[in-house]
């Protein structure tokens, strides 16, 4: 029953020196990047444990977390540089990899990279995974240095949350949203996994949402399919696919109109309702001033949203102002809603009517409007109602209005950022108690409106920018509301460079571990947008199906051999929200580099410096950490990652708490405070629910696009929130009658795991991970049964196959597949031919993406096609 | 003393993390789970539920794997109540398994690791060569980690806190205060084993 390794012990005694250590990091199956305890006896990891003294994970994993080593040990890792002996670059085609040298690799790279930049340094495309969302801050120091516009992650984004950031960060000042799961007692969720081991602050939440589902909060959750969420909800409500927006708006109506159930006080103080709009859909400006005004009750007449308490300002009435009618924002809101009658609710949603009146009405009878709580001595507002979304519900085309208007419910009952109601995550932060580092507030712009305190980039989600003739490959200038964009890998991408009279392309990419021909949408458009560049270099851990297109592999360090400053700040990304602690983990080496392995932060700085960009490459680090005084790197001196780190750290803790110190205690925390978790309450913003900027945002994008042929459809650019169709939607040919849709497994992180042997292992006897699910009554109806092999055939001909699921848990009309599986790389014999690739159903191309943020559409109307009776 | 484990299905949420921390300590084998959780659905559309059920050994008062064992290799610790295999006096007859009515006992005799013909990596020469081949292997509630005062991996680790652990003969531990005020169930009684692994209700 010893429990110790033969190893050991042998060692122990023939050296006298025995390797036993814990050593505390920071996990990276996922973004969320829980604190770990990774145990490494004489050189090898023998477990990996959550960090029981971190607030990130709370000392618990989830199933990939604990699964970590076999991603380590994995013998078709990548251990040497090479280069591709076929010139001929496709789908499946084998590269015929030739190890080469370091000396090699890097010469070769640093050469086509110098005559790039001399040439025009636009044309160099950086790709990151965002699963290294940890290190986003080397490959955009590289792309500030070495001037070029064009980075993304994972392709473009069809994976992340264009819609979801937008909205949470100009509504909340975070990347993302969640409930109170201390305080909420009613939680909303649309299309969201929040608490089920996904996404931000994955593991804590886990242990949040269970704990609040144990106090009594009840969960309804809104999803096509109830396998995770949905599973431990105390109320499942089927929607059909991509249909969110109508529920929301909706219920916001049952709460304004049938109910007037709506909190008067935070609408007038905290929002925008109470801002005059004239006819003409714009704010009643100031003529000195220029700002917003709104209607003095008490007075009896106008003046600037700064000139009066909030309680005296009106959002009824009509009024006249400098000869102009105008009404408060909040009127139009209502007359809005109006439309939004739950009847017309069940017609777009599937959901009963009865239904939507009676979900709406417990969320405004939950909400107490009007309530306090006193925590910790400090009295807050109490709400206790959340409504939340994320992947799902904005993942198509009408992105932006869909988590709009679920957030709205928040806003008309003043649970936003408030005890119990929806949180951001952590955005305001009275900083380090013994530095006064990392201080950061939200504050208002000279409109009132909420600027945020912290955000991922330089580039905050409000104010948003100008329209300016598109320059990034993305045509994100043109699209000041889009972060990730479809025309990245788009088959209309040329058509569109054409059309705005691009007078560069992109021919360099470099690839930091994303696999973008599975995590965009179908594999043809970004075979052939990939096929175009004319040199591809790929850092990464696997030969992934992108990396199979790299002309120059570099093999990566996984996370267990790497050294990191941050791995969880910003604190508004996967910090848990919500009463804890603030806590500040690194991640560090806990085995030496296997192989001839190197991080690719450390190799961008070796090509910066065989390029010369040193100073340009050590100015954008000071900018991107923020390094003050003598924490600022010295412009000449080429510093590795981790050195960058400890000045990283030092800068913010003190000059006793460098990279050692942290490598010995692991993380530094200290505990957070009533008014900054409940920030919302003490800060003097107010959040758009008029979006005013929107008719503005329209007319200047279209003065650059009608001209060169390209139309923008007016209804995406409404100042209020509308319910508008997916392409799926208006798809009506015959025997095409699924939704298929995709969901993020529980057991897998986009396609990094699947390679994973224990987490291939558990998701092959998952009842649904590898298969399509399938309503049992419809499957039947057509003659299926569980196991049918079966082909889904989109309206443009772009099929999948896979194995029937017959499951009572999933709308009649949806049709479910675990996202990113289905590998058909080479040099990854774990994950190839597992599940479905989903992505292949996906069209890129501006018809199928946001006209306002260019999500792509993740839904698409299907055939299905009994191809092979069950084994 | 006799250790028994709570298992709340209000708060498991399904992710697997019992299963797979359980493989990271023990380093089983590929297809060999001391800890498994199984998704089912109950109901029908549209008020259905996708359930799970973490499984592992109930350590029962009345093991029948212990009764059919030929060889004494299946035994309970005296002690503790844990039911347990000596490797050294199993000779792989599968009596055990086809006695236990939960199944959760497993013949060590597929591949060793889980990248074939690759070969076996670094952990798994240091965690699942250790143990025999050709012998029946299980949960033993990490005797060595209670042993040593923690609990067991899958308890430790459940990110829900869905698991709990403790000793069933006193019935001020947690676990026995659980079953008691929460209405705790094992599963088949009816097979009259007397499971020391119990369920709260969801």
């Amino acid at each position: 029953m010893d429990d110790v390794p033969q190893n050991l012990t042998n060692a122990a005694e023939t050296t006298g020196e025995v390797d036993d250590k814990w050593v505390s990091s920071s996990c990276s199956l996922c973004y969320a990047s829980c604190s770990i305890k990774a145990h490494r006896v004489n050189g090898t990891v023998i477990k990996i444990e959550g960090n029981p003294e971190s607030a990130v994970g709370k000392g618990r994993l989830c199933g990939k977390g604990v699964s970590g080593i076999m991603s380590h040990y994995d013998p078709n890792r990548l251990n040497k540089p090479m280069k591709r002996t076929n010139p001929e670059k496709g789908k499946g085609v084998d590269p015929m990899w030739e190890e080469i040298s370091w000396d090699e690799a890097l010469d070769t790279v640093a050469g086509k990279l110098k005559a790039l930049r001399e040439d025009d340094p636009r044309k160099l495309l950086i790709m990151r995974t965002t699963t290294v969302m940890t290190q986003h801050i080397p490959p955009f120091a590289f792309m500030s240095a070495f001037g070029t516009p064009n980075a993304s992650a994972a392709g473009g984004g069809l994976h992340c949350g264009n819609g979801a950031h937008l909205i949470s960060g100009i509504m909340h000042s975070s990347w993302s949203i969640v409930p109170d799961f201390q305080y909420c007692n009613y939680a909303v969720y649309f299309g969201a996994s929040k608490g089920h081991a996904a996404g931000h602050a994955s593991c804590s939440n886990m242990t949040m949402a269970a704990d609040a589902r144990a106090r009594g909060m009840k969960m309804v959750v809104v999803d096509p399919f109830a396998n995770q969420a949905g599973a431990n909800s105390t109320e499942w409500v089927p929607i059909r696919v991509g249909t969110d927006a109508g529920l929301a708006l909706a219920m916001a109506n049952v709460l304004v109109n049938e109910l007037e159930m709506y909190d008067v006080a935070y609408l007038k103080a905290k929002t925008n309702m109470p801002y005059l709009i004239g006819n003409d859909t714009r704010y009643i400006r100031d003529s000195e001033t220029n700002k917003p005004m709104v209607w003095d009750s008490a007075t009896s007449q106008a003046c600037t949203f700064d000139k009066t308490d909030s309680a005296d300002m009106a959002i009824e009435g009509t009024y006249m102002v400098d000869g102009k009618q105008c009404r408060p924002g909040f009127v139009l809101m209502k007359e809005h809603l109006k439309t939004y009658t739950v009847e017309r609710g069940e017609e777009i949603t599937t959901i009963p009517a009865e239904n939507i009146r009676r979900i709406a009405t417990e969320f405004a009878e939950e909400a107490r409007i009007g309530s306090t709580i006193v925590i910790d001595g400090v009295t807050v507002p109490y709400r206790p109602v959340a409504a939340i979304a994320f992947r799902g519900s904005q993942g198509h085309k009408n992105s932006t209005y869909n988590m709009l208007s679920v957030d709205l419910l928040n806003h008309l009952v003043g649970a936003a950022d408030v005890a119990g109601g929806c949180l951001g995550f952590n955005p305001a932060c009275d900083g380090y108690p013994e530095t006064g580092r990392l201080k950061y507030i939200p504050h208002p712009d000279p409109d009132g409106l909420m600027i945020t305190g912290s955000w991922m980039g330089p580039h905050g989600p409000y104010p948003i920018g100008d329209p300016a003739p598109p320059e990034r490959v993305g045509l994100q200038n043109l699209f000041p509301m889009a972060m990730g964009s479809v025309f990245q890998g788009s088959t209309d991408q040329e058509e569109m460079w054409e059309k705005f009279d691009f007078d560069y392309r992109p021919e360099f990419l470099l690839n930091l571990g994303a696999n973008q021909i599975m995590s965009v949408g179908n594999s043809d458009a970004v075979e052939a947008s990939l096929k175009k560049f004319k040199f591809i270099v790929s850092f990464d851990i696997f030969a992934t199906e992108t990396t199979e297109f790299a002309d120059i592999v570099f093999p990566d360090c996984g996370y267990l051999e790497t050294t990191d400053s941050r791995s969880n700040f910003p604190f508004i990304f996967s910090l848990p929200a919500g009463l804890g602690e603030w806590c500040w983990p690194i991640r560090q080496e806990v085995v030496e580099p296997e192989g001839e392995r190197r991080l690719f932060a450390d190799v961008l700085q070796e090509l910066g410096d065989r390029i010369g960009i040193t100073p340009d490459l050590n100015a954008a680090y000071n900018a991107w950490f923020e390094l003050e005084g003598e924490n600022r790197l010295k412009p000449d001196r080429k510093y590795t990652f981790a050195e960058i780190g400890d000045h990283d750290l030092k800068d913010k803790f003190g000059p006793d708490k460098g990279l050692d110190y942290f490598k010995e205690h692991g993380l530094v925390k200290w505990p957070k405070k009533p008014n900054e978790v409940y920030w919302r309450a003490f800060t003097d913003v107010r959040v758009p629910l008029y979006w005013e900027w929107m008719n503005d945002t329209w007319e200047k994008t279209m003065a650059i696009a009608e001209p060169k042929g390209l139309d923008i459809p007016k209804e995406y650019y409404s100042p209020l929130p509308d319910w508008l169709p997916c392409p799926s939607h208006e798809c009506d040919h015959e025997d095409f009658d699924f939704y298929a849709f995709y969901y993020r497994d529980i057991v897998h992180t986009n396609s990094l795991t699947m390679e994973n042997a224990w987490l291939d292992e558990a998701a092959q006897l998952d009842p649904y991970s590898y298969n399509i699910a399938i309503n049992a009554s419809v499957g039947r109806e057509k003659g299926l049964q569980s196991g049918d092999l079966i082909s889904v055939e989109n309206e443009h001909g772009h099929k999948v196959e896979g194995r029937a699921r017959l499951t009572e848990t999933i709308h009649p009309e949806g049709l479910g597949i675990g996202a990113c599986a289905g590998h058909w790389a080479r040099r990854m014999p774990t994950a190839k031919g597992k599940g479905v690739f989903f992505n292949d159903l996906v069209e890129l191309d501006w018809h199928h993406s946001s006209p306002s943020n260019l999500t792509v559409d993740l839904c698409a109307k299907v055939k299905v096609t009994k191809l092979e009776a069950a084994q | 003393m006799r250790w028994g484990m709570v298992i709340d299905l209000k708060r498991c949420i399904g992710c697997y993390g019992c299963q797979l921390s359980c493989k990271a300590e023990n380093g089983t084998p590929p297809g060999v789970f001391f800890a498994r959780v199984h998704k089912q659905e109950e109901g029908q559309y549209p008020t259905a539920q996708t359930t799970f059920l973490p499984v592992l050994c109930n350590h029962c008062d009345d093991p029948p794997c212990v009764d059919v064992c030929p060889t004494g290799a299946s035994f309970v610790w005296e002690d503790d109540g844990i039911v347990d295999i000596d490797a050294d006096k199993c000779v792989g007859c599968r009596s055990c398994m086809m006695a236990c009515p939960y199944s959760q006992r497993f013949l060590n005799d597929d591949p060793q690791n889980y990248y074939g013909d690759q070969g076996a990596t670094p952990y798994e020469q240091a965690r699942v060569e250790r143990h025999q081949t050709g012998v029946v292997m299980k949960c033993n509630f990490c005797r060595d980690r209670v042993r040593n005062g923690q609990d067991p991996a899958c308890v430790e680790n459940c990110p829900t806190i869905a698991r709990y652990f403790g000793d069933l003969d006193n019935p001020n531990s947690e676990v026995s205060r659980l079953i008691r005020e929460r209405s705790g169930f094992p599963l088949h009684p009816e097979k009259g084993t007397n499971p020391n692994v119990y369920y709260l209700p969801a």
